[in-house]
């Protein structure tokens, strides 16, 4: 055969006649994308991913099926190239349905493949799904107990019976069986070394996933004791203080993460000097300040983080706080009300500016504040704290909704003349904390610590992360903001910049604008009802601290696990739309417009057809045809509504469980194997 | 003396109520054995049908828009000079009629009428020639595919009579499947054998051995009388050559628009699906089952008998320098004269419209040409000459002959959406920019026609337009941006009128337009009340915009023209 001289982005190749511009390319390592070819088959021309561009002519030509010519010169990367195999990734997103990720796995702030572990449980494998969650969560018996469950807000299992899985309490059962006797594979220490100011979830947090990768970090806390909001700021009744011990206790089994306590920052520690001695600082310090009511007055009233601090330090005990008015609405707000009920047998009053449905607390917390007797006045605002006779005298204003402020929630407006007078023993102000700097630390104008979005940076070698970044948030969120710091502070001493992973992700939509029919379901939805954790008596709820309800049972949490409908896509891991969408920072919705909603094929035992993730590149077609030397498959309909169906809209054959190529060959799995959600 | 009467039976005849004359004609006349009643296909006069002929010693007359009546009747037999059809000079003075010459004027289905009026004279000669010289002659006439490529005819026939192959195919592409374009119907129907013997010298050329025409199923009566005139050519040998047979058989379509691509025609011809592949190999190297094959259109091979009857280099002498003799145009729209039209290559778009279609001079805005692959070409660029590189020039193709003619009460946004549905629609939905981004870009010009469009969506559709060219296999896909790239070049200002004032200029997009009933001019007569579908006139004669569905009954039945269209929210002056 005889050959030809052609160039391929500058570069002088000799090939073999015959050959296409993408074997040529592939032989000389120029790596050109294609969705539709495949060497054993005739060529389709389908995908267009493949494209390049002809320079003498200007013309873009699909490289999978032109030829090499003598004297062609091939431009095979370039940006003209990439934003066209963009906009072809644009295109093929835009009408793809699927669920690239699970909802739930997508709503929660540290990543958790949620389904992944779900399947783990229902197998009966707690260890399997301990070592799941903790590839992105190492504190899981403390979020097993505490975490706000933004995943069950996203679960499509509500769309079976509005009633999500269970899901964190199936993590609470994992954890408490195997936390102790799992022991990660850990690489040998390096010399680096990072200071992690702060022992909250986000420094520990840090502090692992840099040791999972052999660096060695020191913690240091101002406290006492280790653990941060999950030790000073979340009652006993939430999280009880014993198991968070326990939780931390692994993090010394580890080796190369110790921690210092009783180290404030400023006093007995100095920033410039960390910044001398360590590779790296990372501050972690949280969010622990009381913000002010800027109320006349207000002196006379105690800080709600302040208050739980003082229990904390007293080991959940104190004194008897009488009448107890709390402002705020808060998750904080529901703690201290819901310690000073276990502590008093007077009435104990929540007092929120807004209405109950603006009440930024988690339900849970509400619902159960309201079951141990706290009560709640809303649109009520105070205006005045004084002190008559050895009491608190508590002037408020009634309010009313205005219009929608710059949160998107209805302003509350003070309706004059309707001032009233409360008297209380105690007064808690729950009304938000706020962040404390160290000095020379740049800041936002919350006060919060002003990182680099992309990667935690501050400045110099200090990254920050956890609620002295973001004010105060939940424990999972400064858990995931803690995970990445890890990775960003792993790569800056490595050298590099850290670049977030560019993930896409392709979505059916929220569960509230779906019906069950538009759910691609591998296997049928177990009819059951929620577990429920189960409350200790009432009587003991309201008088002690002891943990308010009991892990669920391992029957139960297999149970509870088998409701999970496993959302995600069957073939997310090897998609090659997907992979190259994000190669080619492609999105999905780039470009919006109908997705045509095809009925899936569950017919056959094995084999699930999901049209709807199809990109039309006729392989499946064609090596039924052409290899196998069956003509099961054929492209049916036309124009935007091109599909590939089955012979007649027959089920496929039984027997092609034995053969499976066209599943192999299928680039997207809109033919998959059911096999991978068993 | 009346010798014979024709009554034109093409599609557009039988249309417009031909059959019912011929029947009336036939009934009446039943008893005068000296009238020969004739059916015969289209002269190209389509405005006129039905279309009676009567050929009497001292020449023919023409009546036109014939009712089946004792009054037409009495007209025709009488000969009345004042009731017979003038033809405007206009036209006649333009036209060129060589390859239609006898379309309209013989029986279709005639061998015997074909002959007499020197049909398969051409072929012949040709027998006699050595296929080298009948390719060369082709060659010398400068005849170019008439199927919208515009590929030299001569040179693509070398390809095929280059090959060495047992067996090699040609097929005449009749899936004429652009809105608006009808010539090759027209052909089949009223000159098949000039057609077929077009073929059997394209054989002859090329050493072809199996001869097929690809037609639409549609197209009932074309595939009817082909089928006829391949019957009477089996009969009398026309096809046997030194002993050997060419067989000729008519393959109708399933309607799929795609399979006027060529590799799509072959896919289809093969009982596979219609989609198209990937060129090269191109069909002449390896084409139908892997034969080498050869495709023209229908109007090519109808040329071929003209090229042979007056010699290849007396055929080059009409037309422009790249385009040589004449071009059949299927004229349809907003003017007066719809019909058939042949014209030498480089008259002017205007001479086409105004003179010969008649369109008003100032209410026409744009023709589309080449359909819904073509462009449209604006009414100041009508001095530009027809020919493959002029049209080319201007954004739009020479097409198979579609030529639609847009009126100023058009909208340009619409008329770019309607055409890009129509590909949209008939896309094989094999190539990602095709299936996809012709849907992408007509959801966008929906968006626009119902007044939710932006200015992005305008630099959308100019970005992902040439990328759907760029970047799709076939003609389809590379040409269906055309109609939407063209209105943008030519008519900006109708997309910016949309998208920034929510106004439709030309008052067509329902969703932009309110109804307005002017009560200073309205008599209180009532019809539009009584004939609103959805009662949306008031008993004090105002219209509710929210009801109304902008169906137009009431301003086509209102006798004193009190309502119009007017932009939407313009309801109060």
């Amino acid at each position: 055969m005889s050959k030809v001289n052609i160039k391929i982005d500058g570069k002088e190749i000799e090939a073999k006649e015959g050959q296409t511009i993408l074997e040529v390319a592939e032989e000389n390592g120029i790596e050109i994308p294609t969705l539709c070819y495949h060497e054993q088959l005739s060529q389709t021309t389908s995908c267009y991913l493949c494209m390049v561009k002809d320079k003498k002519s200007g013309n873009y030509i699909p490289s999978c099926s032109s030829d090499i010519a003598d004297g062609m010169d091939i431009e095979a990367t370039s940006d003209d190239i990439f934003e066209m195999r963009k906009t072809t990734l644009d295109l093929l997103l835009s009408e793809h349905s699927g669920d690239c990720e699970a909802p739930c796995t997508l709503a929660c702030p540290a990543g958790i493949q949620i389904e992944e572990y779900l399947r783990a449980a229902r197998k009966g494998d707690f260890l399997e799904t301990l070592k799941i969650i903790k590839e992105k969560l190492p504190l899981p018996m403390s979020i097993g107990r505490i975490c706000p469950r933004f995943c069950e807000e996203d679960c499509r299992r509500n769309v079976i019976d509005e009633e999500a899985v269970n899901i964190n309490d199936v993590k609470r059962y994992a954890a408490d069986l195997h936390y102790e006797d799992y022991l990660e594979e850990l690489p040998e220490l390096t010399d680096e070394k990072v200071a992690i100011v702060g022992a909250g979830p986000a420094g520990y947090t840090a502090a692992y996933y840099l040791r999972l990768k052999g660096i060695r970090s020191d913690l240091y806390d101002k406290m006492p004791e280790p653990g941060g909001m999950l030790r000073y700021g979340i009652p006993e009744y939430r999280l009880p203080k014993d198991i968070l011990d326990t939780e931390l206790a692994h993090f010394d089994k580890m080796g190369g993460i110790e921690v210092n306590c009783n180290q404030e920052l400023g006093k007995d520690i100095e920033l410039e000097q960390l910044k001398k001695d360590y590779d790296s600082v990372l501050l972690a310090i949280g969010s622990w300040s009381s913000r002010s009511m800027h109320t006349e007055g207000e002196e006379l009233a105690v800080g709600g983080i302040d208050y739980l601090e003082d229990l904390a330090l007293n080991g959940w005990s104190g004194k008897d706080p009488g009448k107890t008015i709390i402002i705020g609405g808060g998750n904080t707000a529901m703690d201290c009300a819901r310690s000073a009920v276990r502590l008093t047998d007077d009435s104990v009053n929540v007092f929120y500016r807004r209405t109950e449905l603006q009440m930024p607390a988690d339900d849970i917390e509400f619902e159960e504040a309201k079951e141990e007797e706290v009560n709640f006045k809303f649109l009520t605002q105070p205006v005045e704290l004084r002190e008559e006779n050895g009491k608190n005298i508590l002037t408020c204003i009634k309010m009313e909704l205005g219009e929608k402020d710059a949160s998107g929630r209805r302003k509350p407006i003070p309706i004059d003349g309707s001032e009233f007078e409360v008297e209380a023993d105690t007064v808690i102000a729950a009304i938000g904390q706020n962040t404390e700097a160290p000095e020379g630390v740049p800041t936002n104008r919350w006060d919060d610590i002003e990182v680099n979005e992309e990667n935690y940076h501050v400045q110099d070698n200090i990254f920050s992360a956890g609620d002295c970044v973001t004010g105060p948030a939940t424990v999972v969120e400064a858990i995931g903001a803690g995970r990445q710091t890890a990775e960003s502070i792993a790569a800056y001493l490595e050298g590099k910049e850290y670049e977030r992973d560019y993930i896409i992700n392709v979505s059916r939509g929220h569960w509230q604008s779906l019906t069950e029919d538009e759910l691609v379901l591998i296997n049928e939805p177990v009819e059951r009802e929620r577990a429920h954790l189960e409350y200790i008596s009432d009587d003991k709820r309201i008088n002690t601290f002891a943990e308010t309800n009991k892990t669920l049972t391992e029957q139960e949490v297999i149970e509870e696990a088998e409701r999970c409908i496993e959302c995600s896509c069957s073939y997310k891991e090897d998609c090659q739309l997907k992979d190259y969408s994000e190669e080619y920072k492609a999105h999905p919705e780039a470009m919006v417009g109908e997705k045509v909603l095809f009925d899936y094929d569950m017919r056959h035992p094995e084999i699930i057809r999901d049209p709807g993730k199809c990109v039309r590149c006729e392989a499946c077609i064609k090596v039924c045809k052409e290899i196998v030397n069956e003509y099961l498959l054929e492209f049916k309909d036309r124009g935007y509504y091109t599909n590939v169906g089955t012979e007649f809209g027959k089920p496929l054959p039984t027997d092609c469980t034995e053969c499976g190529e066209c599943i192999d060959i299928c680039p997207v799995g809109a033919l998959d194997w059911k096999s991978t959600k068993r | 003396m009346i010798e014979r009467i024709k009554v034109g039976m093409a599609s557009c005849g039988i249309a417009a109520g031909a059959d019912e004359v011929k029947d009336f004609l036939d009934q009446k006349l039943k008893d005068r054995e000296d009238i020969e009643i004739l059916e015969v296909g289209c002269i190209g006069h389509c405005y006129a049908e039905p279309l009676v002929e009567v050929e009497t010693e001292s020449g023919s007359v023409f009546f036109e828009n014939v009712e089946p009546t004792e009054e037409y009747l009495d007209k025709i037999l009488e000969i009345d000079k004042e009731s017979t059809m003038s033809f405007r000079d206009e036209r006649t003075g333009r036209e060129h009629l060589k390859v239609t010459k006898l379309a309209g004027r013989i029986d279709p289905v005639s061998l015997q009428e074909y002959i007499e009026n020197g049909g398969y004279e051409s072929l012949k000669k040709v027998a006699k020639m050595s296929p080298d010289k009948i390719v060369e002659e082709v060659k010398t006439s400068g005849l170019r595919g008439r199927g919208g490529g515009g590929f030299p005819t001569g040179l693509k026939w070398s390809f095929l009579a280059s090959k060495e192959a047992d067996k090699k195919i040609l097929i005449c592409n009749a899936d004429e499947g652009d809105p608006g374009a009808f010539m090759d119907r027209s052909m089949m129907e009223s000159v098949p054998h000039q057609v077929i013997e077009g073929m059997l010298i394209a054989a002859l050329a090329t050493g072809s051995n199996e001869l097929f025409i690809y037609a639409r199923a549609e197209y009932p009566l074309a595939v009817k009388n082909m089928n006829i005139a391949i019957e009477q050519v089996y009969d009398s040998d026309i096809n046997v050559f030194d002993g050997e047979t060419i067989d000729v058989t008519v393959k109708e379509g399933a309607g799929a628009f795609v399979c006027g691509e060529e590799t799509a025609m072959i896919h289809s011809l093969e009982g596979n699906r219609g989609n198209p592949r990937y060129r090269p190999p191109y069909p002449t190297d390896e084409g139908y089952k892997g034969h080498p094959t050869l495709i023209n259109n229908v109007e090519t091979f109808a040329n071929v008998p003209i090229i042979f009857e007056e010699g290849g280099e007396k055929y080059a002498e009409l037309g422009t320098e790249n385009s040589k003799g004449t071009k059949l145009f299927a004229l349809a729209g907003d003017l007066k004269y719809a019909g058939l039209v042949e014209v030498p290559m480089g008259l002017t778009i205007g001479e086409v419209v105004y003179d010969m279609g008649g369109a008003e001079r100032g209410e026409v805005k744009a023709v589309q040409i080449g359909g819904p692959s073509g462009g449209c070409i604006p009414a100041k660029h009508f001095d530009v000459p027809i020919d493959y590189d002029s049209l080319e020039s201007l954004g739009a193709i020479m097409g198979s002959g579609g030529l639609i003619v847009i009126g100023s009460g058009r909208c340009m946004v619409e008329t770019a959406r309607y055409f890009l549905e129509f590909t949209t629609k008939e896309s094989c939905g094999k190539c990602t920019f095709c299936r996809i981004g012709t849907k992408r870009m007509l959801e966008t010009l929906e968006r626009i026609t119902s007044g939710e469009g932006t200015l992005e969506d305008i630099d959308f559709l100019e970005d992902l337009g040439p990328k759907v060219i760029d970047a799709s296999l076939c003609g389809l896909g590379q040409t269906a941006p055309n109609p939407v790239l063209s209105t943008l070049r030519y008519f900006k200002d109708e997309y910016l009128a949309h998208v920034e004032d929510k106004h439709c200029p030309a008052l067509q997009c329902n969703d932009l337009v309110d109804i307005y009933l002017d009560q200073e001019i309205c008599i209180e007569c009532g019809q539009c009340i009584k004939n609103c579908p959805v009662d949306a006139i008031s008993d004090d004669f105002v219209v509710d915009n929210e009801t109304c569905t902008r169906c137009n009954t009431c301003i086509e039945v209102c006798p004193v023209d009190a309502i119009s269209r007017v932009k939407r929210g313009d309801t109060n002056e």
